[in-house]
């Protein structure tokens, strides 16, 4: 694993997704109007011919998919993970869910990470995806696990809702890396306390974890790029051998990754004492970027920090964090 | 106090919308003017002409576009005019894209699509409560015409006789990806509104004196009515370079210094 600051790629879905539609022609590309944010410009290019652009309509371009998965397609659609998910949930569950078609749901933007208001930001996908049967969420940390997660997800059967980054994706893996659909990794050992993790705040809970070690706590570190179908098994070795357990998630708290760690240790019968960061049940408004809505809204490093601290009982004041690097190239909303 | 501007003076009123959207945008660098070059004197005609704002609704179907509403909404002395410099900043109420937050208007939406039946909704409230009096004027824009809940809110309306519902079309021909018609063929969008049962007004959406007199007939019709306006997202600023987005323009410092020359030399 690499350390911080971590070099960033830009468009790692766009190229992969390009690469695996040359070796497999049954791949299709569907657009709602958002083409170069979901970086599917570059299969525009490559592949015109399998190019859907089906407007901003994304309750008939789900109802498309569905249609062409029966006839053997495998279509990829694309939108802001908000468009994705909030708009055609309808389509999604009677058009793909229920006869369980391979069709795969890209949502850009997670989160709080656009600036662009409550309309803008998907703060509730990962909890209507996994509510939805037959249905796999996956939310990569970085530019390695897209590249591995692309091909791994064509052999799912049924649909896959794929949340992504917008811009700049950051490169935390080393090359070797290994992804699997199945399986969380432990990527940090300790015995206090358990970090679980998901998508873009895998980065801060590695960050914390470094400033928790050198203050002599035991910090594991989960990642869980796959909230559904959850490696449970994995979850409650990494709870039991520690005191408490802190999930971190760039998404309400409700529902999604917290949630769906809280049910796995409820039902367990293994009693932790559980923090669940993330967006505390509401809207996030008012911000020029994405950094000032994580600061505000809790889910930075030092939140994690503070939380971890607090939990154990640790005595005397918590480490600070390192004051996290500033990102270039922030997008704008769009 | 609402100073509210005399019809005559609606395309000064227009290019004082983009002035004031101009120095929004300039300190990004980036953002949301197209729509209001674009949205201009549709907006200015609404302001100039019927619109009442202690009486009517307004919607503003796009929250893209409010950077133009909050523009007017400060000419007409609705708006303090040292909010605007808050725009798009850190808990700022005027944020780029439209919340519940938003000022300037009654009814506004991020997801594109949604205006208009907020737009209904409110005709029907006022219908429900024996104020024959009360407008609704519902700016939308020609891409929203691509999401399917429009047509349904348009089906309704006729059904129901919303003669007291107005929506301003601004029809730019632009979305993210690109020009509007390389993408969904909308056309002929005033046909398909009259066939649903609406009246339908189709004008140059810049010439003032048109937009006033499709609007000033359009809330006499006991039919909802439509102004299509036909835009352009670069129009009234020369100094935009050839084939700016639309949708999102870039505003480097020497860019932005000449248009707000520009501007302020034509409202001198």
């Amino acid at each position: 694993m690499r350390n911080p600051p971590y070099p960033t790629v830009l468009k790692p879905y766009g190229q992969a997704l390009v690469k695996l539609a040359q070796e497999r022609s049954e791949i299709l590309c569907l657009t709602g109007d958002l083409t170069r944010q979901c970086e599917i410009d570059l299969f525009q290019e490559a592949l015109p011919e399998r190019f859907i652009h089906a407007g901003m309509a994304e309750a008939n371009m789900v109802g498309m998919a569905g249609g062409l998965a029966r006839r053997g397609y495998l279509p990829f659609v694309h939108t802001f993970g908000v468009f994705a998910t909030r708009r055609p949930l309808d389509q999604i569950i009677n058009a793909v869910a229920y006869p369980s078609l391979p069709v795969r749901l890209v949502g850009f933007m997670p989160g709080i990470s656009s600036p662009g208001g409550p309309s803008h930001q998907a703060i509730d996908d990962v909890a209507l995806m996994r509510a939805v049967p037959n249905m796999t969420v996956v939310d990569v940390a970085d530019a390695v696990e897209i590249e591995r997660a692309l091909p791994a997800i064509t052999h799912v059967p049924g649909p896959v809702y794929l949340r992504l980054k917008r811009g700049e994706i950051p490169v935390i893996f080393d090359d070797d890396h290994e992804f699997s659909l199945h399986s969380a990794q432990v990527i940090e050992d300790g015995d206090d306390i358990a970090l679980i993790a998901s998508g873009m705040m895998l980065s801060a809970a590695l960050a914390a974890a470094a400033e928790l070690r050198d203050a002599g706590i035991g910090t594991k570190v989960l990642n869980v790029p796959v909230v559904k179908p959850l490696d449970e098994e994995t979850v409650l070795e990494a709870a039991s051998g520690v005191r408490a357990v802190v999930t971190a998630e760039n998404h309400t708290v409700i529902g999604g990754l917290g949630s769906a760690v809280a049910e796995t240790l409820a039902g367990a019968g293994l009693g932790r004492p559980l923090r669940r960061l993330g967006l505390q049940d509401t809207f996030a408004e008012g911000a020029k970027s994405a950094p000032s809505l994580f600061r505000r809204y809790g889910l930075g490093t030092q939140d994690l920090i503070d939380t971890a601290w607090t939990l154990l009982g640790a005595p005397g004041t918590a480490p600070r964090a390192a004051p996290a690097p500033s990102t270039p190239g922030e997008y704008a909303p769009v | 106090m609402t100073v509210l501007p005399l019809a005559a003076d609606a395309a000064r009123f227009a290019d004082r919308i983009r002035l004031r959207s101009l120095r929004m945008i300039a300190p990004h660098g980036f953002g949301y003017l197209g729509q209001a070059l674009s949205s201009a004197e549709i907006i200015a005609s609404l302001y100039a002409g019927p619109y009442r704002p202690a009486r009517d609704d307004l919607v503003c179907s796009p929250g893209h576009y409010m950077i133009a509403f909050y523009a007017a909404a400060a000419e007409a002395g609705l708006l303090d005019e040292q909010e605007l410099a808050t725009y798009g900043h850190d808990g700022s109420a005027l944020e780029a894209i439209g919340t519940e937050r938003s000022p300037a208007v009654d009814l506004t939406c991020g997801s594109l699509g949604q205006g208009l039946s907020g737009a209904v909704g409110f005709a029907l409230a006022h219908r429900l409560a024996a104020e024959p009096q009360a407008r609704v004027f519902s700016l939308v824009s020609d891409g929203e015409l691509e999401e399917g809940q429009v047509w349904e809110a348009a089906m309704f309306a006729a059904h129901h006789q919303l003669g007291s519902l107005t929506v301003l079309l601004d029809a730019n021909d632009s979305q993210v990806d690109g020009q509007l018609s390389s993408i969904t063929t909308i056309e002929p969008i005033a046909d398909k509104w009259r066939s649903f049962g609406w009246t339908a007004f189709d004008v140059d959406g810049h010439d003032v004196n048109a937009l006033e007199d499709a609007l000033a007939t359009a809330v006499e019709d006991p039919r909802p009515a439509i102004v299509v306006g036909r835009t352009s997202t670069v129009h009234g600023l020369a100094a935009l370079p050839e084939g700016a987005d639309g949708h999102f323009i870039k505003l480097p410092e020497d860019v932005a210094e000449a248009a707000t020359a520009e501007l302020e030399a034509r409202l001198a």
